[in-house]
């Protein structure tokens, strides 16, 4: 203390105004000298002063988000010292753009995501099924006969199905020519979904359309029960929660049976479909920030119906169908030192089909294996690459027990892709990306680029353009006939324009697919012939999505139009034809408002289309006829009298409306030269849905509460 | 012994500058939480967050100064009055410094408290679309803080605060939701009796506690 009072403090001034590279001033940046408490923030004009008293050479920090970091040496003697720092931009991982083109991300578990599970459950129209959720989204076309998702002219086929990034096979209920399935998982499984309806990441292969990967949940946070009662059947599941682990264990049992003799059907059902399911799902936190989940979903199912045939005038063929099914699936993300991350996992789909039709007793195996590992490095805030190799192994085989006759194949699929993320700036991106591939069975090896951009007009608005090569092996049942067919290709050309803000979302897209190589063939399924491979064709259309959540109080609505112009060369024609799961034009509202006073949501889902191309052998040319405008109008009811109660009600197209989906037509022409037909319509013209969903917890804050 | 004498002169000027820099840091701190709670706007808060942070960069290892960062980017997302974007970026700042805090403090009911607030002004930015997902986790968050720290008077305003949104959701009465309020607005009355206006240790947030029981029945 002493030696201090000799001490001369020199204070000195730091003062001067903080810019961009613009020289527009940037308020709220924080100024310190490094290692000491000295330093301030700059204000509304980016101006700032402060004194210190540290003297000679210093560095002088500015620091502020969205910016790069900014040290300055300086000499401090005890005067004034004016500085000019200008900030660079960075870029913010929040605020930067995002490709959009062809996508539509539900996921994250804060930001309002396109599609929720609770919105897969009261959409009226969806009936607690995640595709038909999907079908009030642009680019998807309902087709009320099969029940999958259609998206872009493209066929069912040509979706591929993700869970976790791993691949599922048969992802869809085994059901007979024109009953339309449903989706195997439950929309409660998943917090999010990527959908794309094209142009989508190099990650992503042997799709020729669209690509859905369902994201499982991560953590529950409590142990619970939850009880399902529907009318088609009940379920039960049970949470158990750890520290580091969790454990899911599910099992459903789901019969038409009782609401079938309730409510008359059109389908002459001799055996309603029933079905019983188990899951099991766990997940382990490794270290901090890394994951380990395993999931097991196995199920047993079965129908039987009468199938007339047109002109014919008793009940026609009974179909008998069972299935077993089991998909299972361990997968992996952990993040590394030096800004590497990784994920990965193995997953097994194992499908078993029994067909009894007249004659025929046909067994249809379908197995297959992927597993994939990714590893991602940020290079810089900038660049990022990110780098997979996945492998395939598929086993697809037929026995017609009947004839004691067999076939079957193997494929081994090996899959290489990397993409590299580069920001321009915070308002632009560009991704490039390249899958390379090859197949034991074709030996074929294939290249796909894909390419895309993005950029930020204002703050909420952006413009997405996506352009890319999209290749896929046929389908099963063609390449067990000639296993020497390759793949068919798609190019896409996508152009996006998305706005958001406080709660609206305005999306615009205008595409163009170009098939090459598409199939060929005469015949049915299990017995096609004169399988060919110079198919091709071309869609093209543009689609607008609105979604509001705040201009109508407690209402969320979204409206989809999407036009699409398809025609492709397939199948049995021999020439472009629209196919019959293409309409031009597609739309879709949906209505969702809560009453508190009621504590009830009310939803009205209404989609409608132009009607489906058919072929009618009584006139000239192929796909010469097209059926009425489809529309459905489904309400919905979702009381909640309790936090852990809900009752849900939905029926849909409450009208009754008699919609057509195509008609069959006899194959060989009556006396009079004409061919007979039968409209193929739906299975009752309304579907009623009650559900009773209780939630069992012993939640420990609630309980606390409850004490006090 | 002249070892032992040269020993006990470096260990004397070692705890001298240590605490001596322990008084720096607690003045700086006790400086900057005045400063933080006369903050009116988000210019204001985000000096304050800016200060806080260069304290937490020269004392690494204190958890208090990445709680109160956390705590002035909370409170900008709740007083700004920009686009959701912005103020989701305000509360994703807050979240990265209060888990620097929880990286400091394991088990802290004070910064589990923060994490459940922060979680709730996420919450309020869209609550019909984020309820369903974000309300059982601010729950759950506020419900840890309570058991680690049964008396910690903010984490059971916010859980109040909580209570009182899903009753009014459900159509429920405020009753219980209420009783909490008053209990905390007690416990808040009987911490600012046990702890020194200058203490650098959370005591912020009876505002929020007659707030509440102002507006109760």
């Amino acid at each position: 203390m002493v030696l201090g009072t000799h001490v001369l403090f020199a204070q000195s001034t730091i003062q001067g105004r903080v810019t961009g590279t613009k020289g527009e001033s940037i308020p709220g940046v924080n100024i310190y000298i490094k290692g000491t408490y000295d330093g301030t923030s700059s204000d509304k004009e980016g101006g700032f002063q402060f004194n210190t008293e540290e003297t000679g050479e210093q560095t002088l920090v500015f620091q502020f988000i969205g910016y790069q970091l900014l040290e300055m040496k300086v000499v401090l003697l005890g005067t004034t010292l004016e500085v000019k720092p200008i900030l660079k931009e960075g870029i913010n991982q929040l605020t930067a753009v995002t490709i959009s083109a062809g996508a539509m991300e539900a996921s994250d578990e804060k930001k309002a995501v396109v599609l929720r599970p609770i919105d897969i459950v009261t959409i009226p129209g969806s009936m607690g099924d995640i595709v038909g959720a999907l079908q009030t989204l642009p680019g998807t076309a309902t087709v009320g006969n099969d029940g999958r998702l259609f998206v872009r002219g493209g066929d069912a086929s040509e979706t591929a199905i993700f869970i976790d990034g791993l691949k599922v096979a048969n992802a869809y209920g085994t059901t007979a020519n024109n009953v339309p399935t449903r989706t195997r998982f439950s929309p409660n499984l998943f917090k999010g979904s990527f959908f794309s309806t094209g142009g989508y990441s190099a990650e992503y292969g042997q799709a020729l359309s669209s690509a859905l990967a369902l994201n499982t949940m991560d953590n529950p946070i409590r142990d619970q029960g939850d009880l399902s009662v529907m009318s088609v059947g009940f379920g039960y599941t049970q949470t158990l929660v750890r520290e580091k682990s969790s454990l899911t264990a599910t099992a459903n049992y789901l019969d038409l049976a009782p609401y079938q003799t309730l409510i008359q059907q059109n389908f002459d059902w001799e055996r309603a479909p029933f079905g019983l399911d188990a899951e099991i799902s766990l997940r382990q936190r490794l270290g901090e920030q890394g994951l380990l989940k395993a999931y097991v979903h196995t199920e047993s199912a079965g129908m039987k119906i009468w199938q007339a045939a047109p002109g014919e005038h008793d009940r026609g063929n009974l179909i008998h169908q069972r299935n077993r099914y089991t998909y299972a699936q361990t997968s992996f993300k952990q993040i590394g030192k030096n800004d590497w991350s990784y994920y990965g996992g193995v997953s097994l789909s194992n499908n078993r089909d029994r067909l009894l039709l007249d004659q025929l007793d046909l067994e249809v195996r379908n197995g297959l294996v992927h597993g994939k590992m990714v590893a991602v490095k940020d290079f810089t805030e900038k660049f990022s690459l990110k780098s997979g190799l996945e492998v395939f192994y598929h086993n697809y085989g037929e026995d017609f027990r009947s004839e004691g006759q067999s076939r079957s194949f193997k494929d081994y699929q090996t899959n290489v892709f990397t993409e590299a993320d580069y920001y321009l700036s915070s308002k632009m991106v560009f991704r490039g990306g390249l899958r390379a591939a090859h197949s034991s069975l074709a030996d074929e090896g294939w290249i796909d680029p894909r390419i895309s951009l993005a950029y930020k007009v204002r703050q909420e608005e952006q413009l997405s353009l996506a352009v890319g090569r999209f290749n896929q092996m046929p389908i099963e049942e063609l390449r067990v006939v000639k296993p020497e067919l390759v793949n068919s290709s798609a190019d896409h050309l996508i152009l996006n324009y998305l706005r958001t803000k406080n709660g609206r979302m305005v999306r615009a897209e205008a595409f163009y697919k170009n098939y090459k190589d598409l199939l060929l063939y005469t015949g049915n399924q299990y017995s096609y012939s004169d399988i060919k491979q110079n198919g091709g064709g071309y869609s093209r259309g543009i689609d607008f999505f609105y979604r509001d959540r705040t201009t109508i109080k407690n209402t969320d609505f979204w409206i989809t139009y999407s036009f699409v112009d398809s025609r492709r060369h397939y199948a049995t024609f021999t020439d472009k034809v629209q196919p019959s799961y293409a309409p031009r034009h597609n739309g879709s509202v949906v209505v969702k408002h809560y009453i508190s006073t009621l504590q009830s949501q009310l939803g009205v889902s209404f989609s409608a289309n132009d009607g489906y191309t058919y072929h009618d052998p009584n006139f000239l040319g192929q796909m010469n006829s097209k059926t009425k405008s489809y529309q459905d109008l489904g309400i919905g009811w979702s009381y909640l009298p309790r936090p852990n109660l809900i009752i849900h009600f939905a029926c849909s197209n409450l009208l009754g409306r008699k919609n057509t989906f195509g008609y069959q037509f006899s194959g060989e022409a009556n006396a009079a030269g004409y061919h007979e037909s039968l409209p193929i319509g739906q299975g009752a013209p309304r579907f009623l849905f009650l559900g009773i969903f209780l939630t069992l917890s012993k939640d420990k804050s609630a309980n606390q509460l409850n004490n006090l | 012994m002249k070892k032992y004498g040269l020993l006990f002169v470096l260990l004397t000027l070692i705890s001298m500058l240590g605490s001596a820099s322990n008084e720096v840091y607690k003045e700086a701190m006790q400086r900057e939480i005045v400063q933080l709670w006369q903050a009116a706007t988000v210019s204001e808060l985000q000096s304050a967050a800016n200060a806080f942070t260069r304290i937490s960069s020269l004392n690494p290892e204190e958890w208090l100064p990445p709680y109160y960062v956390a705590v002035a980017y909370a409170q900008m997302g709740f007083r700004s009055d920009e686009s959701i974007t912005v103020k989701d970026g305000y509360f994703s700042q807050a979240k990265e410094h209060i888990k620097k805090a929880a990286r400091l403090s394991e088990n802290n009911s004070e910064i589990i408290a923060v994490e459940g607030f922060i979680i709730m002004g996420e919450l309020s930015l869209d609550p019909g679309a984020r309820g369903q997902n974000l309300s059982p986790l601010a729950m759950q968050a506020l419900g840890r803080a309570m058991e680690l720290e049964p008396e910690n008077p903010r984490a059971m305003i916010m859980m109040a605060q909580m209570e009182l949104g899903t009753a009014q959701f459900f159509g429920q009465s405020p009753e219980k939701a209420c009783r909490l309020a008053k209990i905390s607005r007690d416990r808040f009355a009987k911490e600012a009796s046990e702890v020194g206006k200058d203490s650098i240790y959370p005591t912020w947030g009876s505002v929020m506690a007659e707030q509440m029981t102002g507006s109760c029945p």
